[in-house]
């Protein structure tokens, strides 16, 4: 039996449920076994910007204590991520009932450069990730690909694997 | 109160105050911005420039201003202790029905309120916070919305006299009713949050996608049942009382002190023991008073005569323009140090100018406007969001200012302008 193919999946949350089924279509047939990790990177931007980023606004406002409020937002970031994980995870084992493992990994920083290092870190032979659908994903042109899925493009060191524009719903073809 | 000074004191003056204002943006050793105010009013009054009775009536003076701070924060501990902020953030998911654009929407809206009636740092702080909360149970990416609290906070806080501490010591300097700039102050603000939310939602219209990726259940929201009843009708009653106080012209600061000890009285009467000076803006009491005597000094060492003379000396006879250029002035200053700093001055200098009545009310408006916005251009002032990014680094993160800059960049003049032109159509006679 061969090694099994190791590829890192990113998940933003965004994607379209279709790009599981599609990935699957893609990747499985006939194919070496797959070792599924499903990424999802919480954006430490935002979550900074809520907790120490607020308690240097202009004025001296009473501020409500930094340690309580950062407790309650790590809670909820991995409360978010994990329940987003868990949807995903279900979806891909549907797709993939072969798979040697569906595993989930959370990181924290800029999305982007989680993801490629979480390929370096992982030892993945290919990072598939899904372009930000939306009203102009669909349509070819250099808009249609967003930062972090340029990024990646720019800055992976193995092969990836970029789902954008729509896919087609479709089980079998 | 104010003894002259030969204006050749001027520059010992201005660089009192301006290495004051270094170390309140700094804050060097954790040194607090109330203690940074302080030290500098003290220096302002030992060099000669505030005599020590004239400072300690400055204090007395603005008590109305002092007391209504004392009320404000009181009044915002108490409903932060209530859970009334994660009420509004359940009510703000329930309305968005799990659509992201909706959510903003409703994010916009709620934070406008919570700004205009609790103040914008009480909606910056706390409900942001909540906010993020929220939108992580949707799933969604947070930022879009942690930024939206924040320029709301801002953008809505000219409303009402309670939404920024700006627009009740620019009034108080100026001898202006605070509650009788609302009818222009108002409307400017409800252009100004409109605006803020179309630019929202043009700038993120490919990253808030049509459904949440998560669907909560129902209950994952606190709802308003399950504050205690009688805190939730006091708040109610609170709100309308000092409405009508306001409007019946007694004075605010000893009417929100009322409303904040009725409140405490609730409080303690559902079973909440806790310490009744919880969360009071003492910080903020120490840096508005001692800033008062800060720009005392300025003002007998003539430089904020000499700043009115450079700002408003040509423009000082049609209150149009002297609306405009003050809300310039106060949003270029407040982003070159801080707003409420530069309210104090732009207000002592609007004072110096011995502006016609119809030319003070326009730069008093003008004032409100620019210092209540500008700060917008980024989310911490200028200033202090480089140190934050710093701060940043130096926690091994590296963050790229780009993704609020580029929003602050478009959101600030576009809610300047919007609050600008509304003010200008209402406030200005013809």
């Amino acid at each position: 039996m061969s090694e099994p193919l190791r590829l890192l999946i990113a998940i933003s949350g965004a994607e379209d449920p279709a790009f599981v089924g599609f990935v699957a279509r893609v990747v499985a047939a006939g194919g070496p076994p797959v070792d599924l990790t499903l990424l999802h990177a919480v954006d430490a931007e935002a979550r900074m910007l809520a907790g120490e980023g607020l308690a240097m606004r202009h004025a001296p406002w009473p501020a409500p204590s930094q340690g309580a409020t950062d407790r309650r937002l790590d809670e909820a970031d991995e409360a978010g991520a994990a329940a987003l994980l868990a949807v995903w995870k279900e979806r891909f084992e549907a797709e993939f009932p072969t798979a040697v493992a569906v595993a989930s990994v959370v990181r924290r920083g800029r999305p982007e450069q989680c993801i490629v290092r979480a390929a370096e870190d992982l030892g993945a032979d290919a990072i598939v990730l899904s372009a930000r659908p939306g009203p102009q994903a669909s349509e070819p042109g250099p808009r249609s690909v967003g930062h972090v899925a340029r990024f990646v493009l720019d800055h992976s060191p193995v092969p990836v694997l970029l789902v954008r524009g729509s896919v087609r719903r479709s089980g079998g073809a | 109160m104010v003894i002259t000074q030969p204006n050749a004191d001027a520059p010992i003056a201005a660089g009192i105050f301006l290495v004051t204002i270094g170390l309140v943006i700094v804050r060097p050793r954790r040194l607090t911005e109330a203690t940074a105010a302080l030290v500098g009013a003290c220096v302002m009054a030992a060099w000669g420039f505030v005599p020590l009775g004239g400072a300690v009536g400055n204090v007395l003076g603005h008590w109305n201003v002092l007391l209504f701070f004392l009320g404000l924060t009181g009044t915002a501990a108490v409903a932060e202790r209530s859970g009334l902020f994660e009420g509004l953030a359940g009510l703000t998911a329930r309305l968005s029905a799990g659509r992201p654009r909706r959510l903003m929407v409703a994010v916009v809206i709620v934070g406008a309120v919570v700004a205009a009636i609790l103040s914008n740092d009480a909606a910056a702080l706390v409900l942001t916070p909540v906010v993020y909360v929220i939108v992580t149970k949707f799933g969604l990416e947070p930022l879009p919305y942690v930024l939206a609290c924040t320029f709301v906070a801002d953008a809505a806080s000219l409303a009402l006299p309670t939404g920024n501490p700006v627009n009740v010591i620019v009034s108080d300097r100026l001898g202006e009713s605070a509650v009788g700039l609302v009818p222009i102050l108002l409307p400017a603000a409800v252009a100004s949050v409109v605006a803020l939310l179309a630019c929202l939602l043009v700038v993120y219209r490919r990253q808030l996608p049509a459904h949440s990726p998560l669907v909560p259940a129902a209950g994952a929201w606190t709802s308003f049942g399950e504050l205690p009843r009688p805190l939730l009708a006091a708040f109610s009653v609170a709100v309308a009382a000092f409405a009508l106080a306001s409007v019946a012209g007694v004075p605010l600061g000893p009417t929100l002190a009322a409303v904040w000890v009725v409140l405490l009285g609730v409080e303690r009467g559902v079973g909440r023991r806790v310490w009744p000076l919880d969360g009071i803006g003492w910080s903020l009491l120490v840096f508005v008073a001692s800033m008062g005597i800060l720009v005392d000094g300025l003002s007998s060492a003539g430089v904020t005569a000499r700043l009115a003379g450079i700002v408003l000396g040509p423009v000082r006879d049609s209150p149009a323009a002297v609306m405009t250029v003050s809300a310039g002035a106060a949003a270029l200053s407040s982003n070159m140090f801080n707003n409420l700093p530069a309210a104090f001055v732009m207000a002592d200098a609007v004072k110096s100018a011995g502006l016609s009545p119809a030319s003070t009310h326009a730069a008093a408006i003008g004032t409100i406007i620019g210092a209540d916005l500008g700060p917008n251009l980024t989310p911490a002032g200028s200033v202090a969001t480089l140190l934050w990014f710093v701060l940043l680094r130096q926690r091994g993160l590296a963050v790229s200012s780009w993704s609020y800059i580029r929003v602050g960049l478009l959101v600030t003049p576009v809610t300047i302008l919007a609050a600008l032109a509304v003010a200008l159509l209402l406030g200005v006679p013809r």
